[in-house]
């Protein structure tokens, strides 16, 4: 390898390149079109969110992003190599990833180090200082089912965290936890992001949570899905919480993006999803109360 | 009905006993075409199987489910939010797409009728899980599952091995009160039927009393007491003969259910003579097995061997179907190979249903080692069971019968000991519904 290319696969380390990128699924009439003609660039080293309503073809992307599923047309790269299968240049927590029950936490933490054979002493370092961040050094022996809900997630990001990937791509890791468990999830993932700036891929549904997370916002279209608009979340890091109803910044951009959320629940309510119906309600509720 | 309770994924492996009396909770319904079965928000008091007929099952998208929309058909079960701690209303909504005819279940009747067995009461829960991770791709639900028999609470069970736990709530639960109390009936009535009232039947078999002073005498009549070596001899070849067909069985039933269950390719070429073979009752090898082997030895431990190499093939088979893909998927992800994927995840998920399987894999060992020994064999207790018979020592044949009983429990009792040590990991899931 030339100096040359050395420099050019470091600057491209952690870029991934969608282009035109299409998924049907099914054939002939029976044929469901999730993903259409969908192009975006997620920058290295940058936290890109994605937004889109519940449906819209978020996850389906994702399976695309990790190679399990495979594009009807278009194509996907990773620091300029084609996606053709799972690969370790980049780390996905499914949505529906869940801890392996019958592995206590902290063997479930340390999974992927141990399989790929690259335990180290600062991979065990890590592995306790990943606890701690995450609270839960007194649950290492605790098997998944004896954890909660917001413990379980704590414990698959730091899974996911301890390979320390060049990219990262979560879909909706923090579904299902309570307001405040959120919150915590949010200080200890930016932070997390903070110290080491790989490149994030995070997919949501709440608009709270991509606007304090995000460096750069992608706004879906509804099903089938594609860019629809990219904001700029130029609010500076390190973020507080209260940020969130604080920062002028902030509630800008939110009423931005929730103006396209709201167009775009509008086009699919007509055509009767009750995700959109959902949606709509709570955002003419939100309007009201500011 | 039993036909397609027998298909579903909660009830494949229950009893037939056990099956007929869920069957005797349901009550079937026809729904027309388009007709709304319930609403989300419904209050859920029943669970539903499809007969025939086509369902469409919508989830609420608060649920979280991968895939929200499912098209269910016969041998489908819904509705299972009647099960959930608490959700007692409905999470989606289901219409029947084609006219239906269903069969409805209360939950809690069902609930009710898996807590007076709970072994087969926790399996069929655990299967309910499975479906709802994989069917209806809502993992995070399953930790609201509620559970058979909620009389311990987490602080007793910790650092409990699951053994001790079913152990504890087994002498918590009126149930060895009521053992004790059938088998003193039972034993009353033998004593009263044979040796008191004479009953017409009854007449010429061995009473009870007979029985007891034949089994403790030093100098039994019929050369059969526990004071004989012969008796031991016989229990203990027995007990070998199991011993090598069922190992044999698992030796050889664990590793094909798992490549049946892990290689598409495999199944199609393998399944469907393994389907075929399966129903053939064990007698009905007899003369094969005489022909194939010549050493009368070998052939009993191969009628031995036969039906528990069946059920232990088919249950790991089905465990490995039922693994979540999640997990397989985070595995690769995580950078696992393939070999590690089948080390770390598939066996340690076929596990549940592995031990499931060498259950009844020892179960029917017993069964068909003494329809074995009966046929051909000179030792062990089918053997006694069937010279006795020959030879006139009717209370013998109670001996045989009774030590048969007994043995056949203590080692089906080893072999749930044993898989309870391997999945310490579910004792919260097994106990508490994994709150
Ligand atoms: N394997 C599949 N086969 C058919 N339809 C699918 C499949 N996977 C997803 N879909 C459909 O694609 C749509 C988008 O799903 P998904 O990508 O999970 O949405 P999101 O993650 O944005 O909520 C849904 O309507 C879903 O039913
Ligand atoms: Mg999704």
């Amino acid at each position: 390898m030339s100096q040359e290319d050395k420099l050019k696969s470091k600057i491209q380390a952690g870029e991934i390149v969608v282009s035109g990128v299409s998924k049907e699924y099914g054939a002939n009439q029976f044929a469901k079109e999730v993903v259409k003609d969908c192009s975006f660039t997620i920058e290295r080293g940058k936290l890109t969110v994605m937004i889109g309503p519940s449906g819209c073809g978020k996850s389906t992307l994702i399976r695309l992003l990790a190679g399990f599923e495979h594009p009807t047309a278009g194509t996907i790269s990773i620091n300029g190599k084609p996606v053709t299968g799972p690969a370790r240049d980049r780390l996905v927590l499914f949505q529906e990833t869940a801890l392996f029950p019958w592995m206590t936490t902290y063997d479930n933490i340390l999974y992927g180090p141990r399989a790929r054979g690259e335990v180290t002493k600062e991979t065990l370092e890590l592995a306790e200082f990943l606890l701690s961040k995450v609270g839960l050094q007194e649950f290492r022996k605790k098997y998944p089912t004896q954890l909660s809900g917001g413990m379980q997630r704590r414990a698959e990001l730091a899974r996911a965290m301890i390979n320390n990937p060049e990219v990262m791509i979560l879909d909706e890791p923090f579904r299902g936890l309570d307001a405040m468990t959120k919150e915590l999830m949010w200080e200890y993932y930016s932070a997390l992001y903070e110290e080491n700036r790989r490149t994030n891929f995070f997919v949501t549904t709440d608009i709270d949570e991509a606007i304090f997370l995000a460096d750069r916002l992608f706004i879906m279209s509804n099903i089938p899905t594609r860019v629809r608009a990219v904001l700029e979340v130029d609010v500076p890091r390190p973020r507080r919480l209260l940020d969130i109803v604080e920062n002028d910044r902030s509630n800008e951009i939110k009423m931005e993006a929730l103006s396209i959320l709201h167009e775009e629940a509008m086009k699919s309510f007509s055509r009767g999803s009750k995700a959109a119906a959902d949606f709509v309600e709570a955002y003419s509720k939100r309007v009201a109360k500011t | 009905m039993l036909e397609i309770l027998k298909k579903t994924m909660p009830f494949q492996v229950v009893s037939d006993t056990m099956l007929r009396r869920i069957a005797e909770l349901g009550k079937r319904v026809a729904y027309d075409k388009a007709a709304i079965i319930y609403d989300a928000g419904d209050s859920a008091g029943d669970i539903y199987i499809i007969l025939s007929g086509k369902v469409e099952h919508t989830l609420e998208p608060g649920v979280n489910a991968r895939r929200p929309v499912q098209l269910l058909g016969a041998g489908d079960v819904f509705g299972w939010a009647a099960l959930l701690e608490k959700f007692p209303h409905r999470l989606a909504k289901a219409v029947a797409i084609e006219p239906a005819e269903i069969v409805r279940i209360n939950g809690d009747d069902l609930l009710r009728l898996l807590e007076s067995d709970p072994d087969s009461g926790d399996v069929v829960m655990s299967r309910f899980a499975t479906m709802i991770t994989r069917d209806y791709t809502v993992p995070d639900l399953i930790a609201q599952m509620r559970a058979i028999h909620r009389k311990l609470h987490s602080s007793d069970i910790q650092g409990m091995n699951l053994t001790m736990y079913r152990l504890s709530l087994w002498l918590k639960s009126p149930r060895p009160y009521l053992m004790l109390i059938g088998f003193g009936l039972f034993l009353s009535f033998w004593y009263l039927a044979v040796e008191v009232w004479k009953l017409p039947r009854f007449r010429e078999m061995p009473g009870l009393t007979v029985v007891i002073k034949e089994w403790l005498n030093p100098d039994p009549s019929y050369g059969l007491s526990i004071y004989t070596a012969e008796y031991y001899q016989h229990i203990l070849v027995s007990i070998w003969r199991v011993t090598q067909a069922f190992v044999l069985a698992s030796l050889l039933g664990v590793p094909l259910g798992l490549f049946l269950g892990w290689s598409r390719k495999f199944k199609e070429y393998v399944f469907p003579v393994f389907e075929t073979l399966r129903p053939i009752p064990i007698l009905a090898w007899v003369p094969l097995a005489i022909v194939m082997f010549i050493s009368t030895e070998s052939a009993v431990i191969y009628l031995t061997f036969l039906a528990s190499f069946f059920a232990t093939a088919l249950n790991t088979m089905l465990g490995v179907e039922s693994i979540d893909e999640s997990y397989v998927r985070a595995a690769y992800c995580l950078g696992a190979k393939r070999h590690q994927v089948f080390r770390h995840i598939i066996i340690p998920g076929a596990l549940p249903f592995i031990f499931t399987g060498l259950q009844i894999s020892i179960g029917v060992s017993w069964f068909s080692l003494v329809a074995a020994e009966m046929v051909s064999g000179q030792y062990g207790l089918g053997y006694v069971i069937n010279t006795s018979y020959t030879m006139v020592r009717y209370p013998t044949i109670v001996i045989g019968m009774i030590t048969l009983g007994f043995v056949g429990y203590v080692t089906s009792a080893m072999v749930r000991i044993l898989g309870d040590y391997l999945m310490q990991w579910r004792v919260r899931e097994l106990a508490l519904g994994g709150q």
